[in-house]
């Protein structure tokens, strides 16, 4: 068991010092870009997993955390010239305090009636962003270009401190859904995931617990959509906040294996550089073939692989054995 | 055992990562522009339409024509030594945060010197906040929405007309048909569809309303994807107003058409936005569309009048078989603008061309657009001459009828009711 | 304004009952499989579009292609359950959520590939015009749809309640279990109502397409509602899947017409949220 786990850290050492390295070897920033898409995108679904691959809450609304994540903190920078960390934990606490008045009344529904409540969720969200005129309505909020640096989580001339910057937000989910997944909490979350009366019997707080799960991933998508204001340096609902994003998150997750620390970051590590070249390679003959492509994969691999790559792998080395 | 898997599954993609450096291997012997236009999904017949203009134009520069275009004589850029041009397209898909990583990657990778298109407002905005970090000039000329050029950016500028000066264009319309048949017109409607373009044009709208003294008896805003629009033409039919102006995209167009006819919504005129210009309306709705007017900056017809527009139409119909659009038009000018500065500047150099093209001064004889010229404004960089036309759609066929005094067609004014119509 | 109020409340029925139609496909796999068949829009898209080639290339008004639409609509939903859906059936919940949204994508991408992304639209359609009643425009083509939702959905109830076959589909639907007990063949229930399903939403298709323009992506909106109908009607009650339908045209129009129309799918989104939260089976559900 000890050999196990110190081999298990052994690997994650060598990922993380190539992660690290990555950006200095490849200088492409072209490259450079996938591979912070993929980190925002691997944050996100690990975020996604929390509530549901663990506590079984299947969300298709997350893209309404990222966009008030995003719209907290560039809404508090514009308007009151707030720093872009501090606004970020202020999205953070935004999007966790609306996941818990979202939370708290759904916490009846399963399985596929809070998967519709949370499209309906997600997409009142994005039709009110998209008329607030307080934050732009449909126009948007473009970031103003402070001077660049760390203190102002802007930078103008590389794009290695967003990189590292979004490999410590991504390991930074990692840890809370380690640590979640390990704890108590974690053994909770997936006997409410397996049913929730027999959690109720248990002794569980099931409403309690739920909410947890929620607002840990709220929080940490809300992280996400900071970042990517402060990258993209431009939101508006159509982009921060559309249907798909959410989709994409658990197709992700699923495709990683949900429920597992490693899945959602498989998942992304496959899907984003995927949609993302066949963009650049394909994408100017503007045929639609590279998302004939993605539909193919999805729905091959929910037939023959539904436990995603990671239970793929976790089968592979059982056989091995 | 399994940790093993997935290090070595790990290790192959960045390994595949590492390996894709190789293809954006550069090769520098023509001078680069890069295209950014959403070339697949959900507008990607726009963004190809866009792409032919531009390429058009590149081709006209590149070869010797006998045309009245700048640099069109000469092959390449004369005082380049002839330098030749070369657009490097890439796909936004339409989504903003692929505008700017395209951009950069044109910019870094495939070393552009200059960024034309992106055609949707949003993306060009994080375009080209992309070329101002990196400093290098755009030149935009199919992006419509205001906002853009009250930015203050240094390296943007834009050749085409925006939102507001169409808007303004067609209370002007309002104006001169008022007079021009003596029925008075006192109300208008403004619908516009919910996103960043619609919401501009009505707020423009709202603001010109007043100027010009029109009163505004509804305004209303819809999403743009609806599946049924009867209660917004409903509340339109309520508000009786004497002219409805309306924003909007395509589907929400044809759709709208549809209703108004079958509500039977008749005002004395209506004057409308982009949707009911773009390629595919009018074969959708045919005779239905009639008698709607449409801001403009291109129209064929106009070739009655300029014939030069008549030949680049010609040239353009033979090389992609279809009619020039109001889109490819507009994407046609931004290379002729960026050309001709690189050759008054005698230089590629970001600084230089910028430098050139705060004192462009191209004249009208010299675009298919029916413009006195182009002339960037020394702060905003917006065109100062970009004026549009209005066109109006008779017997299913796009006739331009505003200004009254360089159209060649007569407006058919008011709106013929629909009930009745053969 | 008496008028204008009757002229919204006809446009919601209107709409309403086409709701109502596209839903009531999508109930029945729902109550059967407890599946959710995020590919429904695009199954509507498909007969949409088999409506406008029988137009175009034959000359087949949409009324007439509705037995062709609902066959092949039948084919394609019995040949996507035998040789997808059917392999997830036993899997997790995650996968049986996400197949049919890769079968969604791939299904909306081959028309891209092989149509274009161009809207088109039937040019002459038999029915077209209005009935002007007093004031209240009655759009033809609309009218004859909504009936068709009522046949359709009668047809469908009565199917259920009084033939051998429908009475089995109830069975499965309730429990599965003492189903297959009972002796039935789930396997043959399942894709028969999955069949079923998507030949309702092909009939849909065909009328919609008689009044409403056809693109690949068409199905998305439709289906985003059919989905929100569904759940407040409760999953599997085809007269739930209706009547919620008629609410949710309504809610839209009225909505639209008193509020504001940029936030009537949001008003649509917020009954249902609304209804949830005090009856978490939906309205007819159990």
């Amino acid at each position: 068991m000890q050999n196990v786990m110190t081999k298990q850290f052994s690997y994650i050492g060598i990922a993380l010092i190539l992660a690290i390295i990555f950006p200095l070897v490849v200088t492409n920033t072209a490259v450079q870009h996938v591979a912070i898409l993929f980190f925002m995108f691997a944050m996100m679904a690990v975020a996604w997993n929390i509530m549901g691959g663990y506590a079984g809450m299947f969300s298709f609304g997350q893209v309404a955390f990222f966009g008030i994540g995003a719209y907290t903190s560039s809404f508090l920078l514009i308007s009151y010239q707030v720093n872009p960390w501090i606004g970020m934990i202020a999205g953070g606490l935004v999007a966790a305090f609306v996941a818990a008045a979202i939370g708290y009344p759904c916490s009846d529904l399963r399985g596929h009636y809070f998967a519709i409540a949370s499209i309906a969720f997600g997409e009142i969200v994005r039709i009110h962003f998209n008329n607030w005129k307080l934050v732009g309505a449909a126009e948007g909020l473009s970031l103003p270009m402070l001077d660049g640096g760390f203190k102002d989580f802007m930078f103008h001339s590389s794009k290695l401190p967003y990189y590292y910057i979004m490999l410590a937000f991504l390991i930074i989910a990692l840890i809370v859904c380690y640590l979640i997944s390990t704890s108590k909490m974690g053994y909770y979350f997936r006997a409410i995931k397996e049913s929730h009366d027999v959690a109720k019997v248990l002794g569980i707080n099931v409403v309690w617990y739920r909410l947890i799960a929620i607002m840990v991933s709220a929080f940490l998508t809300a992280m996400a959509g900071t970042f990517y204001a402060q990258y993209v340096l431009y939101i508006d609902p159509e982009s921060v906040m559309l249907l798909p994003i959410s989709i994409q998150l658990v197709l992700i997750s699923m495709l990683g294996g949900a429920g597992s620390v490693m899945g959602p970051v498989i998942g992304a590590l496959v899907l984003i550089p995927l949609s993302e070249f066949t963009r650049i390679w394909l994408g100017h003959r503007g045929t639609g073939i590279d998302m004939l492509i993605y539909g193919f994969l999805i729905t091959l691999i929910s037939m023959y692989q539904p436990k995603g790559v990671w239970g793929f792998f976790t089968n592979m080395g059982k056989r091995a054995k | 055992m399994r940790t093993k898997w997935v290090s070595i599954m790990c290790v192959s993609l960045f390994a595949v990562l590492f390996l894709t450096v190789s293809v954006f291997a550069q090769q520098p012997k023509t001078i680069k522009i890069g295209a950014v236009y959403p070339l697949t999904g959900n507008i990607a017949s726009t963004g190809l339409d866009c792409r032919r203009g531009a390429e058009l134009a590149v081709d006209i520069i590149n070869g010797k024509y006998n045309l009245s275009l700048p640099l069109a004589k000469t092959e390449g850029i004369p005082n380049l030594g002839g330098a030749k041009l070369e657009l490097v397209f890439a796909d936004t898909k339409g989504e903003p945060k692929n505008g700017m990583s395209e951009t950069e990657r044109l910019i870094t990778q495939e070393k552009v010197v200059a960024i034309i298109g992106a055609y949707q407002s949003s993306v060009t905005k994080t375009a080209s906040q992309a070329t101002e970090r990196l400093k290098i000039p755009y030149v935009c000329s199919d992006s419509s929405s205001p906002t853009l050029t009250e930015r203050g950016f240094k390296y943007f500028f834009r050749v085409s007309p925006h939102d507001a000066i169409f808007a303004k264009d067609q209370f002007q319309f309002l104006k001169d048909v008022e007079k021009k048949t003596g029925k008075k017109i006192n109300s208008v409607a403004l619908l516009y569809e919910n996103t960043e373009f619609g919401s501009n044009v009505g707020k423009y709208a709202a603001q010109y309303a007043k100027e010009f003294g029109y009163k505004v008896v509804a305004d209303v805003s819809y999403p743009a994807n609806a599946t049924d629009v009867t209660s917004e033409v409903g509340t339109l039919i309520k508000a009786k107003p004497d002219i409805l102006m309306h924003a909007s995209y395509i589907t929400d167009a044809i759709l709208f058409t549809k209703t108004f006819k079958e509500l039977n919504f008749t005002p004395m005129g209506i004057t409308t936005f982009a949707g009911y210009i773009e390629p595919g309306y009018l074969p959708a709705v045919k005779a239905d569309g009639n008698y709607i007017v449409i801001r403009s900056t291109f129209a064929l017809d106009l070739a009655k009048k300029k014939p030069l527009i008549g030949q680049v139409g010609e040239l353009f119909k033979k090389k992609y078989g279809v009619e020039m659009s109001e889109n490819a038009a507009r994407s046609f000018a931004a290379p002729f603008v960026l050309a001709d500065a690189m050759n008054r500047a005698k230089s590629t150099k970001s600084e230089d061309i910028v430098k050139a093209l705060l004192t462009t001064d191209i004249p009208g004889d010299q675009m298919i657009y029916p413009w006195k010229g182009i002339k960037f404004d020394p702060k905003s960089h917006q065109n100062i001459y970009a004026t549009g036309t209005l066109v109006q759609i008779q017997n299913e066929k796009y006739v331009t009828v505003w200004p009254f005094d360089a159209a060649p067609a007569e407006v058919i004014w008011p709106f013929p009711p629909w009930r009745g119509r053969k | 304004m008496p008028e204008q109020l009757m002229q919204q409340i006809v446009n919601g029925l209107l709409i309403g009952f086409m709701y109502a139609l596209i839903a009531i496909g999508l109930t029945l796999i729902w109550g059967v499989m407890n599946i959710v068949n995020f590919a429904h829009g695009d199954f509507l898209m498909v007969g949409m579009f088999t409506s406008f080639w029988l137009y175009t290339l034959y000359g087949l008004d949409p009324l007439f292609s509705i037995p062709i639409c609902t066959l092949l609509l039948f084919v394609m939903g019995l040949l996507i359950y035998r040789f997808i859906v059917s392999k997830v059936m036993a899997g997790p919940m995650l996968a049986q959520l996400v197949v049919t949204f890769g079968v969604s994508i791939f299904i909306s991408n081959l028309a891209v590939y092989w149509w274009s992304p161009d809207f088109r639209l039937i040019a002459k359609p038999l029915l077209s015009g209005t009935w002007d009643i007093s004031g209240v425009q009655l759009s033809i083509p609309k009218t004859v749809a909504s009936i068709g939702s009522i046949v359709t959905s009668l047809f469908v109830f009565l199917f259920l309640k009084k033939t051998k076959t429908g009475k089995a589909i109830l069975a499965t639907e309730m429990d599965r279990e003492a189903a297959l007990l009972m002796g039935i063949n789930t396997e043959r229930i399942n894709s028969l109502s999955f069949g079923m399903g998507a030949a309702l939403v092909g009939i849909a298709g065909a009328f919609l397409s008689t009044y409403y323009y056809i693109y690949p992506q068409v199905g998305g909106v439709f289906g985003t509602i059919a989905f929100c109908v569904v759940a407040l009607g409760g999953f599997g009650s085809i007269s739930g899947a209706f009547i919620a339908g008629i609410l949710v045209g309504l809610v839209q129009t009225l909505g639209g017409f008193f509020f504001d129309p940029s936030y009537k799918y949001a008003i649509v989104f917020m009954i249902y949220l609304i209804t949830v939260w005090i009856r978490p089976q939906g309205l007819l559900g159990w």
